[in-house]
């Protein structure tokens, strides 16, 4: 073979090793970001993707709004929730005493669960107790609540062990 | 349970399958051009070493979308990768070798029996695929593989069984059959260290007196570092082998710090090897000459010496005579170098491919061990994650060492490369490793996955 091709074929294989290396990196770039995709993505698909559990709240939620009375017989079956712990995210095993009317989420300093991440907005979401049980409202924070996976849009009545994840932070009410 | 899978690369095995369709096509290439560089035609036989890698990577992966769907998509592409590039440099070194060598006797050929390892390694990490269902499962056997791993550590020392290959007792053999029982020690010993510091961490973490900007533990959570201390130094005296007492102790030190968090340990430890192997250095002739070609090389007395220098030099003459864009393969005299195949396979390498392509061997190296420090991340608990990082590790601490003797970063020391250098044992043993970080990867909790 030619001294030209040689030199062809030494400079192609060069080229080729590094489009190999560059589309591993691609791919973990891309992977690495996946994540803020995947929850536009999960609200987008959310009917489709959703299962029968959820349906279900949506239609406890509905009660909440037309009939409380049956609204109160749900969660009066269910244990009474004393405390939120947090499940997942950088604050894991941290817990807050339900004690009071109202409690705060998200990035501001003075809110009474303070998530510092940047998925989070500062006024992120809130949970209340009117008395027919707790209930998170999305307080239209830029990337959502997540109940049980699902991204809420209307205030929701929240049960122990329905899984809330505000940014990466996932935590749940306990009895 | 409410799960929400979406991704946005779609089907990572679809990933993983093009990627290996890219490897199999380099693979080729290299075959290829070696070929075409050395012997001006192309041969058959070309086939014979392509095919093996390249089918049971794809069985790997077959078996992978059916048992472990989840597993890292890039790990496999990575070892393919590496493990028949190896093979090609040996390919090159053999293709070159005379039928007949000055003596009279047939020269050592690698190839084809580094071709059998992959191909027995790769059949193996499958297997280990498909019996290990979880890596949690691994934890029950930590005082098994304690044992396991000093037995296999002390194997080469038995009075028949036991070889010694260029000073190092490192190997059994039985008639012309030959295994470094070593390669699985460090496998056995990395489960046991985890497992065992899982449990420990609580206590090894607590916070003793404060000396210097330093906390000091009390004397008593001394202990486990000073034995693992004791037995690398063992392995250092009775095998006489620096790379590998380096490689346990250095693993250990590297998962102590994961679970504790605290740096006084890794700088302990390093204060008590770099003792260790000066008073060795000073002991023991093969350690003070290893320091003394690593400092002076070009000196003639030095670079003269039996066990010198001369390896050494050659392999830097290598690089130097590879540059920035190399020979090309096959193109450059590797075989000049002793060992060109095994302990030196970085400098035949950097020969040929030169800086360029020596960067690229590099940064995958680095992703293949930054794949392991996320799965380690990712985990929740605490034995996935020593045990993701202690096999990480144990890639990246042999990596440095090797590759750090032959470039002059430090002393020369006899480990080999993992998934490059020919050696069957440490072929086995680095697909066991891939095989596990595979299955330990598999169930990492997902991103956006809210489960119960």
């Amino acid at each position: 073979m030619s001294d030209l091709a040689m030199f062809i074929v030494r400079v192609g294989f060069l080229l080729v090793l590094w489009i190999f290396l560059f589309a591993i990196i691609s791919i973990i770039r891309a992977d690495l970001f996946s994540s803020r995709v995947l929850s536009r993505v999960a609200e987008r698909n959310a009917p489709t993707v959703l299962s029968s559990p959820v349906p279900a709240i949506t239609r406890a939620t509905a009660e909440v709004s037309t009939a409380g009375p049956q609204a109160t017989l749900a969660t009066a079956i269910t244990a009474v929730p004393t405390r939120l712990s947090v499940i997942d995210g950088p604050l894991l095993g941290k817990e807050l005493a339900l004690d009071r009317r109202e409690l705060t989420i998200g990035r501001a300093p003075n809110s009474d669960l303070v998530i510092d991440d940047e998925f989070a907005s500062s006024a992120h979401a809130r949970l209340t107790n009117g008395g027919d049980g707790w209930v998170i409202t999305d307080l239209n924070s830029t990337n959502g609540t997540f109940v049980d996976g699902t991204r809420i849009g209307t205030p929701l009545v929240v049960n122990p062990g329905m899984q809330i994840r505000v940014g990466k932070t996932v935590f749940e009410l306990r009895a | 349970m409410q799960v929400a899978r979406v991704r946005q690369l779609g089907n990572p095995r679809n990933i993983e399958f093009a990627l290996l369709l890219l490897v199999a096509g380099l693979y080729a290439f290299e075959l290829a051009q070696i070929q075409l560089a050395t012997v001006l035609v192309l041969r058959t036989e070309l086939v014979l070493y392509w095919a093996p890698p390249v089918l049971l990577a794809f069985v790997m992966h077959l078996i992978l979308r059916l048992r472990a769907s989840e597993a890292d998509w890039l790990i496999l592409p990575i070892g393919l990768f590496l493990n028949t590039l190896g093979i090609s440099v040996i390919y090159r070194l053999d293709i070159i070798k005379p039928a007949l060598t000055s003596s009279g006797h047939a020269p050592d050929l690698f190839a084809q029996k580094q071709v059998i390892y992959t191909a027995i390694a790769m059949a193996i990490a499958a297997a280990v695929i498909l019996l290990v269902k979880s890596h949690l499962s691994l934890r029950k056997y930590i005082y098994v593989s304690m044992v396991a791993g000093v037995l296999l550590l002390l194997l080469p020392l038995l009075p028949v069984i036991g070889k010694t290959v260029s000073g190092a007792r490192l190997w059994v053999g039985i008639g012309s059959f030959s295994f470094q029982p070593g390669e699985l020690a460090k496998i056995a010993l990395t489960i046991f260290f985890a497992g065992y510091l899982v449990s420990r961490r609580e206590s090894l973490a607590v916070v003793g007196r404060k000396f210097a900007g330093i906390r000091i533990p009390q004397a008593r959570e001394l202990g486990p570092i000073v034995t693992i201390w004791l037995a690398s130094l063992a392995v250092l005296v009775l095998q006489r082998d620096l790379g590998t007492s380096l490689l346990y102790f250095a693993i250990f030190l590297v998962l102590i710090y994961v679970a504790t968090g605290r740096p006084f340990y890794v700088v302990v430890g390093a204060l008590m090897f770099v003792t260790g192997a000066l008073i060795a250095s000073r002991l023991m002739s093969y350690v003070g000459g290893r320091v003394d070609s690593w400092l002076d090389p070009l000196n003639e007395a030095t670079y003269n010496a039996i066990g010198g220098s001369y390896q050494l030099v050659q392999g830097l003459f290598g690089l130097a005579h590879g540059g920035l864009f190399g020979t090309g393969l096959g193109g450059g005299l590797p075989q000049l170098v002793p060992l060109a195949e095994s302990d030196f396979i970085i400098s035949s390498l950097g020969e040929e491919l030169g800086l360029v392509g020596l960067f690229a061997i590099f940064a995958l190296y680095l992703l293949l061990i930054a794949r392991a420090v996320r799965i380690s991340v990712q985990h929740n608990d605490d034995f996935s994650k020593l045990l993701a990082i202690g096999f990480g590790f144990v890639i990246a601490l042999q990596f440095f060492i090797v590759v750090g003797g032959v470039l002059r970063v430090l002393p020369l020391t006899g480990l080999t490369t993992p998934l490059l250098a020919a050696g069957g044992s440490s072929l086995i043993a680095n697909w066991i490793i891939i095989a596990l970080l595979l299955r330990i990867s598999d169930s990492v909790p997902r991103l956006g996955v809210v489960t119960e």
